[in-house]
């Protein structure tokens, strides 16, 4: 399991220009690796989410190569970049972002839509996916229906379920209590340990770094250390 | 899903999309029965002026229309009224010959267009039988008689009973006199009309004015001015035939197809604004409803929706939210021009001016595919164009900027 599922090359990216011009990312190296379950951690500013947005395909650099599955970012359309996306990496936001008019199982099939799957398939994988992260039984509720910890879990499904190489998780437990966080964490761990998918977690979250296998720090836009722990 | 997304979506902010219903509805419901109620009006006017005097169309000899000369004649009226009437839309086709003259009573005399019709088909075709005020129609065996318009016989100071000399001009050159009884009187409420014409019998004015069996014209009824404009082309051959020309009805009354052409012109501009009003209206509410939802467009970028998939999704909305409002207007719409379609509306007061333009005092609205589905069609259109807008910013969203939003 040594394959780099993301590898980024001299990544840079600048926002703005002359006196106003801002170096989130500066000369960045980094590979990720098949299986991995990496924290990326460093203060405010450190460009944490910039590096999880060139990690993820949802922004190109300023200067250097972001190579995700053999895929060079920097020669990719923006219907390229979405299909990248689309078969390739799942996201968990912070802010959950789920689709407040579809119910828990609809915002997981609306993936699997785009994905081309009928609609019976869908229906099968999104109902599978919801007992896997523990919310059977709420599958016809509307995210306004659930708590936070409840919405952040189909949110996980939601980029489980199309089986991407890469889950990207930028702050996912900056809003939830300590417990669901536990559980959370535990939920995502499970899932990198039994289906191998590979997760990068963007996190100031002690009791997620703690089982983290990798654990990057970043500042002012530089690696300062990346160590793995397990 | 993406199109029950798109549903979804548009019910949102319910209290907002049903304000954008509302302004559209009410827009083409009022389309509907507005131009239900104007053409509806222009049918009535149509109708009723053909049929005070003309027809739904008429024969004629070539040139006839612009040079009404009393030589100008149809030699053989009784084959070409057979062809005529062989045709199932027209139901009476009738022979008539016109004159200019001078009616004298005494030492008054006034210059008047004297047609000389068939009484047993005459009262099929125009409405003058019916609208005798004084006296009776002609009839079958009637012949020195004569009917004319109130105005006409005012200004003869002629009663029914009274004696009127013809004075006019035969067909041969020569003199045409005759002497007629005035056995009625007709008002239309076409002052010019009233003013100017009377009818005798055909065969007595052909005898006085040295016809031989010719006529000037054949005037054709069906049950609907429509039902003739769908045979027009055929009835142009026929005529060809019998070497004249058809005219229809706005070749019979050019007056009344310009006065329609303008009052449409006038209104299309009206309608016209009415449209765009309410297209840019909506197109705001929309557009603020996209710019509202940035952040979660960027969520779908993420996700791996396409930006076209997603411009797509939000033209939807355009589209299922205009279909709704459109509907309920048209059936609003078709419920009120079906109402006053049943009761008709009067004008107070208007009565003398529509009467000029042969309109009832009571009008009816009337439906037909085209004037229910002309407004809101132009509604739906304009729409689902100026979807493009929103459509185009979608396009150019990027999921990080979006989502920062």
């Amino acid at each position: 399991m040594t394959d780099a599922i993301v590898s980024c090359r001299g990544v840079s990216k600048i926002f703005g220009s002359g006196e106003l011009a801002v170096h989130a990312l500066r000369e960045v190296d980094l590979d990720i690796l098949s299986g991995d379950f990496a924290t990326l951690a460093g203060p405010s500013g450190s460009g944490k989410t910039t590096l999880l947005n060139m990690i993820g395909a949802l922004d190109t650099p300023s200067s250097g190569h972001v190579v995700i599955d053999g895929q060079d970012l920097g020669s990719l359309s923006k219907a390229q970049l979405s299909d990248l996306r689309l078969n390739k990496v799942g996201f968990v936001f912070q802010a959950y972002n789920l689709i407040p008019v579809l119910s828990a199982r609809e915002n997981i099939e609306f993936v699997l839509e785009l994905h081309g799957l009928e609609r019976d398939e869908r229906r099968q994988r999104a109902t599978d996916i919801l007992r896997e992260v523990g919310l059977e039984g709420m599958e016809d509720r509307r995210p306004a229906q659930l708590s936070g910890g409840q919405q952040q879990r189909v949110a996980v499904a939601r980029a489980l379920v199309s089986r991407p190489r890469i889950v990207l998780a930028d702050e996912p437990t900056a809003n939830l209590d300590s417990k669901t966080t536990e559980e959370l964490v535990r939920l995502m761990y499970r899932l990198n340990r039994e289906m191998g998918t590979t997760f990068v977690i963007g996190t100031h979250d002690p009791r997620v770094m703690e089982h983290s296998k990798r654990h990057i720090e970043l500042l002012d836009g530089r690696i300062a250390s990346d160590e793995r722990t397990g | 899903m993406i199109a029950s997304l798109a549903w979804r979506n548009i019910w949102r902010q319910p209290t907002r999309t049903a304000l954008s219903l509302i302004g559209m509805a009410f827009a083409a419901m009022l389309l509907v029965f507005m131009l239900s109620f104007q053409f509806g009006s222009y049918d009535s006017m149509k109708e009723n002026m053909l049929r005070i005097n003309d027809g739904f169309g008429q024969i004629q000899p070539p040139g006839y229309k612009a040079d009404p000369e009393i030589t100008k004649v149809i030699h053989d009226p009784d084959g070409l009224i057979r062809e005529l009437e062989s045709i199932p839309q027209i139901t009476t086709a009738s022979a008539r010959a016109n004159g200019f003259v001078l009616l004298a009573n005494g030492e008054r005399s006034f210059a008047a267009a004297v047609a000389g019709v068939d009484p047993a088909k005459e009262n099929r075709i125009t409405r003058i039988p019916s609208l005798i005020k004084q006296g009776r129609a002609l009839r079958s065996g009637d012949s020195a008689a004569i009917v004319l318009g109130d105005a006409l016989a005012r200004n003869l100071r002629l009663k029914v009973g009274d004696q009127v000399t013809l004075l006019g001009s035969g067909m041969d050159g020569s003199v045409a006199a005759d002497v007629l009884k005035v056995i009625g009187i007709f008002r239309t409420g076409v002052p010019e009309i009233d003013r100017q014409i009377a009818h005798m019998p055909l065969d007595r004015f052909r005898e006085t004015f040295v016809m031989d069996g010719a006529v000037n014209e054949v005037a054709i009824i069906g049950r609907t001015l429509g039902d003739i404009l769908k045979i027009e082309p055929r009835l142009r051959k026929i005529a060809a035939r019998h070497d004249a020309v058809y005219l229809n009805w706005g070749e019979l009354q050019p007056a009344i197809k310009q006065a329609i052409r303008l009052d449409m012109t006038t209104a299309a501009l009206m309608y016209a604004t009415l449209v765009i009003v309410v297209v840019f209206i909506i197109l705001n509410t929309l557009y603020m409803s996209v710019l509202e939802r940035t952040r979660e467009f960027g969520v779908l970028l993420a996700v791996g929706m396409k930006p076209g998939q997603i411009g797509r999704m939000v033209w939807m909305e355009i589209i299922f939210l205009s279909l709704v409002g459109v509907g309920i207007g048209i059936a609003l719409g078709m419920a009120l021009a079906w109402y006053f379609g049943q009761v008709g509306i009067t004008f107070e007061g208007m009565e003398q001016i529509f009467s000029q333009w042969g309109l009832p005092s009571r009008i009816y609205p009337r439906m037909t595919p085209f004037r229910v589905l002309a407004g809101p069609t132009a509604i739906l259109v304009l729409i689902a164009l100026a979807g493009v807008i929103p459509y185009r910013r979608v396009l150019g969203l990027e999921p990080v900027e979006a989502m920062n939003a």
